[in-house]
């Protein structure tokens, strides 16, 4: 719960009910609009683009995740593979029957949230433990087996689908280089999270909330249990195609290694670290997630340039040409200490601090 | 609202049995539109089973439910929702991590016509049904119950006492013909409890709610005062019906509370 700010009063409920309730919140809105859609690709360098790049796929990929474990309570470690039904399906479509990018951009989102329901069907029956081996079946069944063996090679093109530059536009946008995909990138970051703050405030994600803080009363109270926990699996899964489509502009090949397993897990790690049942906590997970390997690996090579640092560490160059192991193994020790310190998350930190200026200069 | 001739839930013949427990022996009753109709028994009785068998959670070997007419034995807890039987619990089952308006609103699902795409907008339809429903709720349930104070409390952080009241609350927003309550009185100090039944006659009176109430509970001071008819349960078998008098001079019923006699006649002081 969050408070407002004292001396704000609403004469209707239509008030009560609006997202951003002073003239203030707005303010900070309409700023951080201008912010991601001006001011950043202005200035920020090529480099800075495809970190962005990165934070956005990851919230867009994670954005699914937190709507069956943080919103549904359904537990799921296997979402790279909706993420690569989505990705190959738009692929397909638009090397083999040409169709323009948008419209196989939706139909991977439709894919993969069917894919997802096939999957979820067992969420009928079996809870907890059952259903996390039932997602990882998805993971391994999709990407290891029907993906590689089977859909990599229509078209007798081997192991990758490689995207011929100019395949992907919308309308006469042809998305080319990073900075197009940031657009991209963020347009679809504001409507996921638009949908998916829609959905919560509603009638379908109050079922969902419902069903993950007490099935036995949500299904007293009217609530169709299997109906709306497959539909989170649908919406999900859709949300996991899109992400899905969208990552094929930043690939120049589509190949089932950017849908392993590690993936799945990553993106339970980023609502873990960034806070379960919230949209905050995508988005600061995914930020957190990104931008402390890519700090670390700045570090490490910064130290590299040293000479001294490199005589006194002798293995700082294999660090950084093996960074991989270094991401992994910070992903489980933050994994580790939030889960210690900070089991909330960092959306609850964020709750807490803005509830402290809203209250401030009193603390009650 | 006077109690109707109109048999509104019916039911025949359960058996219900838990391994080697027989919870329920061939419980049958009906209940009358417009009725407070109240459930007593020693612990273990079986009430609470019978409840659950009534709104669907549990699913007896034998037996028939009828709600106006109609068999719903078959159905689903979600489906019977939507039938209008709606019911509280004798341990809380509240979401509790949500605001109190948040569980109410829950109450109000079944009445929710948004679907995925509405909602996803939320503008126009959706934000307009909400609206409404908010209405619906402060109007005719937050006022009725006394929680305007409250609304914005998140469940878990209230005190026992208001938190049965938020769940009558809950099952209140359904907009229910049948409630069924699972000793609401139980854990709730003198005050609380005066509330309480008050409450529950309110509901059962009240030109807008007239609903047909199904009490189960221990205290029998407020039982017989409220009920129109008692009905007593012992080791799964009916024992006895009829108006509170009758119940209470029943040999049955006052062989059944051997040795806590007197709650059939004290009053909680
Ligand atoms: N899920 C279950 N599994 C096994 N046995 C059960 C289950 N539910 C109830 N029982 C048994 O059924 C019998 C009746 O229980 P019930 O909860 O209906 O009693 P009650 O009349 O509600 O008592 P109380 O006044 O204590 O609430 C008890 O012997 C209980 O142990
Ligand atoms: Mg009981």
């Amino acid at each position: 719960m969050s408070y407002r700010p004292c001396g704000v009063y609403h004469q209707f409920y239509r008030q009560d009910h609006a997202w951003w309730q002073t003239k203030f919140v707005w303010g900070k809105m309409i700023f951080l609009g201008i912010f991601i859609f001006v001011l950043f690709p202005k200035f920020a360098g090529m480099y800075l683009i495809s970190v962005a790049n990165v934070v956005g796929y990851t919230i867009l990929s994670a954005m699914g995740v937190q709507l069956l474990i943080g919103y549904c309570g359904q537990i799921t470690l296997g979402h790279a593979a909706f993420l690569a039904m989505g990705a190959y399906t738009c692929t397909l479509l638009m090397l083999q029957l040409h169709i323009p990018y948008p419209i196989a951009m939706i139909f991977g989102g439709v894919v993969g949230g069917i894919w997802s329901v096939l999957f979820g069907l067992p969420s009928a029956r079996v809870k907890g433990f059952y259903l996390i081996m039932t997602t990882m079946a998805a993971q391994f069944l999709t990407v290891e087996f029907f993906i590689t063996q089977y859909v990599s090679q229509i078209g007798g093109r081997g192991v990758a689908f490689s995207i011929p530059p100019g395949t992907v536009k919308i309308g006469p946008w042809m998305i080319r280089n990073d900075l197009d995909v940031y657009y991209l990138m963020a347009i679809l970051v504001v409507i996921f999270t638009f949908i998916m703050a829609n959905l919560g405030r509603s009638k379908i994600g109050r079922a969902w909330i419902a069903i993950r803080d007490n099935d036995i009363a949500a299904e007293t109270m009217g609530v169709n249990i299997v109906y709306y926990k497959l539909l989170a699996f649908f919406v999900a899964g859709f949300f996991g195609g899109i992400a899905g489509a969208f990552w094929v502009t930043s690939l120049a090949a589509v190949s089932p290694e950017h849908f392993h397993f590690g993936w799945s897990l990553w993106l339970v790690g980023v609502i873990l670290i960034g806070g379960v049942g919230n949209i905050h906590g995508v988005i600061f997970g995914s930020l957190f997630m990104t931008l402390i390997p890519e700090g670390l690996k700045f570090f490490i090579f910064i130290l590299t340039q040293n000479p001294f640092f490199v005589n006194i560490m002798p293995f700082l160059p294999l660090l950084l040409e093996k960074f991989l192991f270094v991401k992994e193994a910070a992903f489980g020790l933050a994994i580790v200490l939030f889960l210690i310190y900070e089991p909330n998350g960092l959306s609850y930190r964020w709750w807490q601090i803005k509830n402290y200026f809203n209250l401030w200069p009193f603390s009650y | 609202m006077a109690v109707t001739n109109e048999v509104q839930l019916k039911v025949e013949n359960i058996h219900m049995a838990f391994g080697g427990v027989q919870a329920l022996l061939g419980v049958s009753f009906e209940v009358k539109k417009g009725e407070i109709f109240s459930i007593i028994g020693p612990n273990g009785a079986g009430k609470t089973v019978l409840l659950n068998c009534i709104n669907g959670l549990y699913t007896p070997q034998k037996g028939k439910v009828s709600f106006e007419g109609e068999d719903i034995s078959r159905l689903k807890p979600y489906q019977r929702a939507q039938w209008g039987i709606s019911r509280t619990f004798q341990k809380l089952e509240l979401f509790r991590g949500a605001t109190v308006l948040d569980n109410i609103r829950l109450g109000r699902h079944i009445h929710m016509k948004s679907g995925l795409l509405s909602c996803s907008l939320y503008f126009g339809k959706t934000a307009r049904e909400e609206i409404e429903h908010r209405d619906f709720i402060e109007r005719e349930i937050i006022d009725l119950l006394e929680i305007e104070h409250i609304r914005h409390k998140v469940v878990g952080m209230l005190p026992y006492g208001l938190q049965k009241r938020v769940e009558l609350a809950r099952a209140l927003a359904l907009n229910p013909k049948v409630i069924l309550l699972d000793e609401p009185l139980a854990g709730l100090n003198l005050e609380e409890v005066e509330d309480m039944a008050r409450f529950i006659l309110d509901i059962n009176e009240e030109e807008r709610w007239q609903t047909t109430c199904v009490l189960v509970e221990h205290d029998m001071g407020v039982v017989m005062d409220i009920s129109h008819r008692v009905m007593a349960l012992n080791f799964g078998e009916k024992i006895a019906e009829g108006t509170p008098p009758e119940v209470q001079k029943n040999p049955n019923v006052i062989k059944a509370y051997l040795g806590e006699a007197e709650d059939l006649y004290v009053t909680r002081r």
